[in-house]
């Protein structure tokens, strides 16, 4: 059994004071190194919340969410970003670059603060670029480049940090078939025993592609089950 | 030191990013700056300037007028010849020139000017013969009126300064000109007379020929200059009882270098005034500052949260921000001071002024646009740093 990255333990998030919106209700779920899993869902179903949790940049209302053991309420803003930073890798259905950044300095951005020289960061951000096929256009601003291209350029900067998870959110929402298609083979890429790959989707196709399927309703996971790699969807 | 760099990086790229944007937020601290250095900087040097006129003048002239009835009902009032010489023998007092200046004179450069010249009158001033020293006054050319010119009744006369200049005098220029139509030659030109302006464009002569030609009826001035090296108020106090011993009305003192003092007075309070509206602005502009950041922070909420998803705290955010207002201050407050210096130099150069700036108040002036500029960036930094980036990220 391989080692456990990320694990949530009878995770509840409810907003609201007044009139409470329980968004998860008790949710346990591991997340093991190797794994490459989707999310999915209908609207509504608690597949955001999950995913707020899953990348530490919320904290639930009861319950733990640990990274390799470490319970990330018991930790402060500046260590919790710090882990967030070091152990996640996120990309977005928006892409959400920087869009007064080159495609190289939009990946740089996730290597600031981590004592790195200039021309390191820059070295690693061109390998990252390199990875996903696009170091020659490592100069150019997002406007510039494609939505395809785009969400390549978010995949560098959520591996150069080298994270223990690559969470996903709709990541080929806003793509053509062919640009989907490029993009979930770079996560098939990406898939190494040390990383786990999480893609939260609404698309069952995507969905088939991955070894892992979460099925959620109403804020409770209601199926969790391993399945074979659908080749045929790709 | 390298994660301040780093984030000095952020802030400058992100300033960089909106130019626009950056400089007009810059032009508020820019604008108060450049305002408070101008009007320090030009105080200062029109004060060094005044400072520097002053002590050219002298500080000891006083400048006794006639007044009142001693010269009888009906014409302008006069001072006593005798009444003169009495001030004269007062201790303290160096030196006493009594003038008076004429009416209805036709003064001609040539006669085809005539019309002009009794349109716009020259001043004829009759006067003692010792006016240069007691003015302190140098004669720009030629030499001044004498006691030959007195005792041989010569008609000569000395014009001022512009006056020479009006009509075409060359230095050395054997030249005559008309005094209601007698001709007199010009034996020198009067420096420009800096307490007395109206001076420059006269033509001057002496008592004997006022009298003899233009029908004077007495010696007796309507002004007197005093020349008092020492005690110099007292005696401005003591002239008009020596000029009047009593009498009704003789004549009122004034020193003209208070005068200068009291527009140095009022040039203060202007400039005090110019420096609070300097304030103001940069108060203005910090008002501006937080304003115009707060809605950038707004703009920028993705950015927030993509840094945040990154692994960015919230108080590296808050940094970057404050950074972002820091390096607004910074700039505009060095841009400011520049201006400020260059406002005070072109001042100072147009009006023959010594520069007069001090390099710890342009310092000190940047680095309060700095504190302004830090001071409100804090609340748009708190709000950046405050911002939850499930919320900007728009999940799901």
């Amino acid at each position: 059994m391989s080692e456990v990255l990320l694990s949530l333990d009878g995770v509840s998030r409810v907003f609201g004071d007044e009139v409470k919106v329980h968004a998860l209700r008790d949710v346990s779920l591991d997340i093991r190194a190797g794994d490459f899993l989707s999310i999915v869902g209908p609207s509504g179903s608690g597949k955001s919340t999950l995913l707020g949790l899953l990348g530490v940049l919320d904290l639930p209302s009861s319950g733990a969410v640990r990274i390799q053991g470490t319970d990330m309420a018991n930790l402060g803003d500046a260590d919790r970003s710090r882990m967030r930073g070091g152990a996640v890798g996120f990309v977005f259905q928006q892409f959400h670059l920087i869009q007064h950044l080159t495609a190289v300095g939009n990946v740089e951005t996730a290597l600031l603060y981590r004592g790195l020289t200039a021309g390191k960061r820059h070295r690693r951000a061109l390998d990252a670029l390199e990875q996903v096929g696009l170091s020659s256009r490592s100069g150019h601003i997002p406007v510039q480049l494609s939505g395809g291209e785009q969400q390549r350029v978010a995949i560098a900067r959520a591996i150069v940090t080298d994270p223990l998870m690559v969470l996903a959110d709709e990541p080929t929402g806003a793509l053509d078939s062919q640009n989907a298609s490029n993009v979930m083979e770079i996560f098939a890429d990406l898939q190494s025993p040390e990383r786990a790959i999480c893609v939260v989707t609404h698309d069952l196709g995507v969905a088939a592609r991955t070894q892992r399927r979460i099925t959620m309703l109403d804020g409770n996971i209601v199926a969790d089950e391993h399945q074979d790699i659908d080749e045929g969807v790709r | 030191m390298r994660r301040l760099w780093e984030l000095a990086g952020v802030a400058l790229g992100g300033l960089r990013a909106r130019k626009v944007r950056t400089a007009l937020i810059m032009l508020g601290p820019i604008l108060g700056v450049a305002a408070i250095v101008s009007a320090i900087g030009i105080n200062e040097s029109s004060k060094g300037h005044l400072k520097a006129v002053l002590s050219d003048l002298g500080t000891d002239l006083i400048v006794a007028n006639a007044q009142g009835s001693l010269g009888g009902f009906g014409s302008d009032p006069r001072i006593p010849e005798d009444a003169a010489a009495r001030v004269t023998r007062l201790p303290d007092v160096e030196s006493v020139t009594g003038t008076l200046q004429m009416a209805d004179i036709v003064t001609l450069p040539f006669e085809e000017a005539e019309d002009f010249y009794r349109a716009f009158p020259v001043p004829v001033i009759a006067t003692g013969l010792n006016l240069p020293e007691t003015l302190e006054v140098l004669l720009a050319s030629g030499r001044f009126l004498n006691d030959f010119d007195v005792s041989t009744a010569a008609r000569v006369v000395v014009i001022g300064r512009d006056l020479a200049d009006e009509y075409g005098y060359l230095r050395g220029e054997a030249r005559t000109i008309q005094l209601n139509g007698i001709d007199y030659g010009v034996v020198g030109v009067l420096d420009y007379v800096l307490l007395e302006p109206s001076m420059d464009s006269a033509v001057f002569l002496t008592f004997a020929n006022a009298e003899e030609d233009l029908g004077l009826d007495s010696r007796d001035p309507s002004r007197l200059y005093i020349r008092a090296p020492t005690n110099t108020k007292l005696v401005a106090q003591e002239v008009p009882t020596v000029i009047s011993l009593g009498g009704p009305d003789g004549a009122n003192t004034s020193v003209p270098t208070d005068l200068l003092d009291a527009q140095s007075q009022v040039d203060e309070n202007l400039n005090n005034l110019t420096k609070m509206m300097g304030g103001l602005a940069l108060i203005v502009g910090g008002v501006g500052i937080a304003n115009v950041m707060s809605i950038s922070v707004i703009q920028r909420s993705t950015e927030i949260g993509i840094r945040r998803a990154l692994g960015h705290s919230r108080g590296t955010i808050a940094v970057q921000f404050l950074l972002e207002a820091l390096v607004v201050g910074v700039l505009g407050g060095i841009l400011g001071a520049a201006a400020g210096a260059g406002v005070v130099w072109l001042t100072a150069e147009l009006r023959g002024y010594v520069m007069v700036l001090s390099v710890v108040g342009l310092v000190g002036w940047a680095m309060v646009s700095v504190a302004v500029a830090v001071v409100a960036g804090l609340y748009p930094s708190t709000k950046a740093a405050r911002l939850e980036p499930l919320e900007t990220l728009r999940l799901g």
